[in-house]
């Protein structure tokens, strides 16, 4: 049996009273284009902390590569890469002063961390940019920024949160096809985001959390199956989209009765 | 298209909705008062944690102090006015009111770690007039501890004037209000203005370069100092002389800058009761008529920029300038200028090349950090200028030769060392979001902490060596038993600090806004517990300084030191093994604190 890239058994997290994220288990085989997705607070930015490290579960375990992961697993941190919720930059650095100290924080010697700086700055589109201060950055810019920090030591598992958020469409199509040019070289990307569209193109799996607990997880050919056999007769012969399927799954419609009249 | 700003958002009626008026309309009011509720909301939500009394608890007791400085201060200036105006010496009245200028002015910078401060960029969302946003900005300007420990002065000055001249109470009024409120408005300007300069790199960098060459150019001054002081002859007649020769000297120079002072606004002020005593009260008003024009001036100077702000100039944010970008939708294989990369990425640390990678990188990437940090640049540099301009009260004038204070070297170490608090007591305060690195990265956070250890110590030992210099040049050379024991309590100081320092910056740690001198947010428990740590590593230094002093044998305090340096350091690295433990046991709160928006 192959060993998962991603693998978790009863996550929780609670916050004194709240519970965050409960019961949380799934499977990521490597290779795989993993979206994460669920509603504002269902618990997807936890579950992605919990799986990097930035936060320490309150109950259950994480396996990357077959391994425990918890915070002192050095080795395993060099095989992962992150885009966390907050971008994790310095803003009194330049882009690629900030690089080059994320390459060295990862161990690469400074002739690899120059190289590879300088190329990421080319693909990302940020090499005109590299003398300014990261602060004076557009939120996009940040965002590919963050990116690059992510890849530059060549991680086996990539973790994006909210990756294309303030992208604009040409980098984002850029970086798409980096993402997938990264899958066919084997490596597992397991990605959160509200964008859907982006998810149904790219992701072979789904998984989706609401209120803090797994509700859907599986291919999104069986997640569609596993919706359309909910639906009336003449409703199951039509393919739905991933919207449909994801509203379907976490109940997101709004009854007609609830519109603010008072808005114009 | 209806007009959103009258819809009525509770779908009650037009009773419901709050109609605009001016800055004292009722829309204006009630966000008065909602803000006010805001304040108190977040006062009482902070009260929840035990973060949160252990602020509250520190804020109490630093008010406490802060209303024991004001009433020291109070007294203080209400006794020297009340002997200046019952004396009839009022040529003297204006080196109050310029010392009360100065320390208003100077305090927010001294005590901007101490106060946490409302960023009220907040409510340009809302529909806020320009004339509330300022009024606003005033008002919370007033619970700021320059304008108290200000207010606090005049009520002291005011109390010293009317008692001494009953008649002059309407005239004193009036000039300390006048005074009060141009120093308000100034120091608000001020402040506001370095804000703006401090959010755009190249303006930042200017300023920067004025305020190293306003550095440098002071400690210029100390070989024309300790020129003057290794002229000086020796007895009580000599002595005389040299005030005589001073005075001649000086004097042209003292009437030039009264002249120049009567025009200026702590000279106004000053001015305007005397012209009063003298029945001249045209003249009188004539003067606070001037200084009301300073006032108005400061006023618009403020104006100025909280018009920009209040448009929604938000310059940290904006690209800084347009460039066409060149669109490549393929990765380039393989980069031939690695070479230019690196020369790019600038200089580096050569010493620790092929070393340790993270401990260098860390290093390289604080010093980056700290070059574009004014406030932490200001906190080591202003100590150094208390070092030049305050070592001169070590020398003693009693016996037949000036001599130094034998103690004075280590008392100026003591000035000088006082600037690291803020570096060694909150050293992730600047990282921001940057800290998540530090917790994905395969590196300790042992590593992390050793490598900023290691760097503040060399910058520390740079100061350190600074301040001995400046104080040698002052002062001339101490004795070199003190020079050997000040030596033996650097290395013993230096590790506790760095100790608790660590603790402190995991424990308590808040985040450093490094475009921003005034409207930071500190926390008043880290920088009340650092001061109590440091008074207790001074009290030990003074109590073994002193032993050695009294029992003549100074030469003892440099052993003392240096075993109490070894237990130091030992402490130091038992504490930095622990450090993972604590900082992944605490990520969550320290992410929290750190990546905060201030």
């Amino acid at each position: 049996m192959e060993t998962a890239a991603i693998q978790t058994h009863g996550l929780t997290r609670r916050f004194g009273a709240l519970t965050a994220v409960e019961d949380v288990t799934l499977s990521v085989a490597p290779g795989q284009f993993f979206g994460f997705l669920g509603p504002n607070g269902a618990g997807k930015s936890t579950t992605i902390k919990m799986l990097t490290g930035l936060l320490e579960p309150t109950a259950g375990t994480v396996e990357i590569l077959g391994q425990p992961f918890g915070a002192g697993a050095l080795d395993l941190k060099r095989q992962i890469g992150v885009v966390p919720e907050g971008m994790a930059l310095m803003g009194r650095l330049t882009a690629t002063e900030y690089l080059h100290f994320v390459g060295r924080m990862y161990g690469l010697d400074r002739q690899t961390t120059n190289l590879r700086t300088q190329e990421l700055l080319e693909f990302m589109q940020l090499a005109n940019e590299s003398k300014k201060l990261v602060t004076d950055f557009s939120h996009g810019m940040q965002k590919k920024l963050a990116l690059a920090a992510a890849v530059i030591h060549g991680p086996k598992v990539l973790f994006l949160d909210e990756p294309f958020e303030g992208v604009d469409a040409i980098a984002a199509g850029m970086l798409k096809n980096m993402l997938t040019g990264m899958i066919n070289r084997g490596a597992t990307i397991f990605l959160t985001t509200h964008v859907l569209e982006i998810v149904e193109r790219l992701c072979s799996h789904v998984a989706i959390i609401s209120k803090g607990r797994l509700v859907a997880n599986g291919s999104l050919e069986e997640l569609r199956a596993g919706v359309a056999s909910t639906l009336p007769g003449a409703e199951q012969e039509q393919r739905l989209t991933l919207e449909e399927i994801f509203l379907a799954i976490v109940g997101g419609v709004q009854e007609s009765t609830q519109e603010l009249t008072w808005l114009t | 298209m209806a007009d959103l700003g009258g819809a009525d958002l509770n779908g009650l009626g037009g009773a419901a909705v709050v109609h605009a008026g001016g800055m004292l309309g009722p829309l204006a009011r009630a966000q008065y008062a909602a803000l006010a509720r805001l304040r108190w909301r977040m006062f009482s939500n902070g009260m929840r944690s035990n973060k949160g009394m252990l602020e509250l608890g520190a804020r109490t007791f630093s008010y406490i102090v802060y209303a024991s400085m004001g009433v020291a201060l109070a007294a203080g200036s209400g006794v020297a006015s009340y002997f200046l105006a019952a004396g009839n010496q009022w040529r003297f009245l204006p080196v109050l009111f310029w010392v009360l200028g100065f320390l208003w002015q100077a305090i927010p910078i001294m005590l901007a770690s101490f106060q946490e401060q409302f960023d009220l960029g907040i409510l340009l969302r809302f529909p806020v007039r320009f004339g509330s946003y300022v009024l606003l900005y005033l008002v919370f300007g007033l619970l700021d501890i320059s304008t108290i420990l200000g207010g606090l002065c005049c009520a002291g000055i005011w109390f010293g004037v009317a008692a001494a001249r009953p008649g002059l109470l309407l005239w004193v009024t009036l000039a300390l209000a006048v005074f009060a409120v141009f120093n308000i408005l100034l120091v608000r300007a001020i402040f506001v203005w370095i804000d703006r300069w401090l959010a755009q790199r190249k303006t930042r960098e200017i300023l920067g370069a004025v305020f190293m060459a306003g550095l440098l150019g002071l400690q210029l001054l100390n070989p024309a100092l300790y020129q003057k002081r290794h002229s000086a002859h020796s007895g009580h007649e000599a002595q005389a002389e040299q005030i005589r020769e001073a005075k001649a000297r000086y004097s042209p120079l003292l009437k030039k800058a009264n002249r120049v002072q009567k025009w200026l606004p702590p000279g106004l002020a000053a001015l305007s009761l005397r012209e009063a005593i003298e029945n001249r009260p045209l003249q009188g008003f004539g003067s606070l008529g001037l200084l009301g024009i300073y006032a108005l001036v400061a006023g618009g100077v403020l104006a100025l920029r909280l018009k920009a702000e209040y448009r929604g100039e938000n310059l940290g944010s904006a690209p800084a300038r347009d460039k066409a970008v060149l669109i490549r939708t393929k990765a380039v294989a393989s980069f031939p200028g690695a070479a230019a990369a690196g020369r790019e990425a600038g200089w580096a640390l050569g010493g620790l090349k092929g070393r340790s990678g993270p401990i260098a990188a860390v290093m390289e990437k604080d010093v980056r950090s700290l070059m574009r940090t004014l406030p932490l640049l200001y906190a080591i540099g202003a100590p150094l200028l208390l070092v030049l301009v305050f070592s001169g009260i070590f020398i003693r004038n009693g016996g037949a030769q000036p001599s130094m204070f034998p103690l004075a070297l280590p008392v100026c170490m003591v000035y000088a060392q006082l600037g690291f608090t803020q570096v060694f007591y909150n050293s992730l305060g600047t990282e921001g979001a940057g800290i998540q690195v530090y917790f994905l990265s395969p590196t300790p956070f042992r590593t992390v902490l050793l490598a900023k250890n290691l760097l503040h110590a060399l910058l520390f030992a740079a100061v350190a060596v600074l301040a001995g210099v400046l104080t040698t040049l002052r002062l001339g050379t101490a004795d070199n038993a003190v020079i050997a024991a000040t030596g033996a309590w650097l290395l013993f100081s230096l590790p506790c600090n760095l100790t608790a320092g660590n603790l402190f910056s995991l424990k308590m740690p808040y985040r450093v806004n490094p475009g921003r001198i005034a409207r930071q947010r500190g926390s008043q428990a880290n920088a009340l517990l650092s001061l109590l740590v440091q008074l207790c590593i001074l009290a030990v230094g003074a109590a073994v300084f002193s032993m050695s002093w009294f029992l003549d044998r100074m030469w003892m305090a440099t052993p003392i030191f240096l075993v109490l340096a070894v237990g130091a350091v030992f402490v130091w690295r038992r504490v930095l093994d622990r450090v993972d433990a604590i900082a992944y046991g605490r990520r969550d709160e320290l992410m929290q604190a750190l990546m905060k928006e201030s």
